[in-house]
């Protein structure tokens, strides 16, 4: 598998780390309770499909980029930057939910 | 501990000390096919970009260096000091030696983080006939002149070990800086996959 980082362009995957889901938003610790904590750090849905996550490449550029893959077929749709995705829903106002 | 033995023991040396032999090594033959050239005292530095400094900063590493900091994926030279494009709004600055670098942070003050890195990296130069067939065994980026030439740059691995690679000339010319503390691994890579076309290595003056 090759994952098209938007800086470097096509690469190895050895060259990433792989974290997982970037749906979730982190909720504000002071303002909710802890059940909505426990779903944000433990739940995760188990997609068979497309499915938004985020991986680091770490001996590349070393960003944090949003990959959307398919994990039936590891088809890989869209690549962006993770900080690019952050500030685009952060200027959204958008404060929980997947970012569009 | 005797007193002689922490001094002797805290004494600066090279990152590839204890690696590298000056001379001759693998293929024997009149021309050796790669020629490596160890970067002793070397000058680097990070430098990574203040939220909103852009253009500031641009600037700034124009007057210094004489030309813009490069785009993502290249590297700019002039007189041996350049600037090797490393991730979004970072660099590394190259320079003969550390004193190259005296004020480099100050002078970028507010614009920038600037990190003296001039003991972290080891950094070989590779050039020779066989330089691009040898690289190429484990560089995890194509270095055929269509994806990568002179002033290109690219964050990447070899033999699992994160490194930088640039591009200094067409003949080509090759710099590479590894971790400090990887620098016997890759230096063990470097020279293997050197040694069928004879290898010759060289110390570089500062």
């Amino acid at each position: 598998m090759r994952i098209r980082c938007p800086y470097c362009g096509e690469r190895d995957n050895g060259e990433f780390t792989y974290l997982g889901d970037a749906g979730g938003a982190r909720p504000d610790g002071m303002g909710t309770d802890a059940a909505a904590m426990h779903d944000y750090v433990y739940l995760r849905d188990n997609r068979a499909g497309v499915h938004r996550e985020l991986w680091y490449h770490g001996a590349g550029c070393r960003s944090w980029l949003v990959v959307t893959r398919d994990t039936r077929t590891h088809e890989i749709s869209d690549v962006t930057s993770a900080r690019e995705a952050g500030l685009a829903r952060r200027n959204s106002g958008t404060t929980s939910g997947e970012a569009a | 501990m005797s007193e002689i033995a922490t001094t002797s023991s805290w004494r600066p040396r090279s990152a590839w000390a204890g690696f590298a032999k000056p001379g001759r090594q693998g293929r024997a033959g009149a021309e050796p096919g790669v020629i490596l050239d160890l970067r002793e005292g070397i000058g680097l530095a990070t430098i990574i970009l203040a939220d909103g400094q852009d253009e500031a900063l641009a600037r700034a590493l124009s007057e210094r260096f004489g030309f813009a900091p490069p785009a993502p994926g290249a590297a700019a030279f002039a007189s041996g000091r350049g600037l090797v494009w490393a991730g979004p709004g970072q660099w590394l600055a190259v320079a003969p030696s550390r004193a190259d670098l005296a004020g480099f942070g100050e002078a970028l003050a507010g614009l920038a983080a600037v990190t003296d890195q001039s003991d972290s990296r080891a950094v070989v130069r590779v050039s020779g006939p066989q330089a691009r067939t040898a690289l190429s065994k484990g560089v995890g980026v194509d270095l055929h002149p269509r994806a990568f030439r002179a002033g290109s740059a690219a964050g990447t691995g070899i033999s699992h070990i994160v490194a930088q690679i640039w591009q200094l000339d067409d003949a080509p010319t090759y710099e590479l800086a590894v971790p400090r503390s990887f620098a016997g691994s890759f230096w063990g890579w470097l020279t293997e996959s050197a040694a069928e076309y004879g290898c010759e290595v060289r110390g570089l003056p500062r």
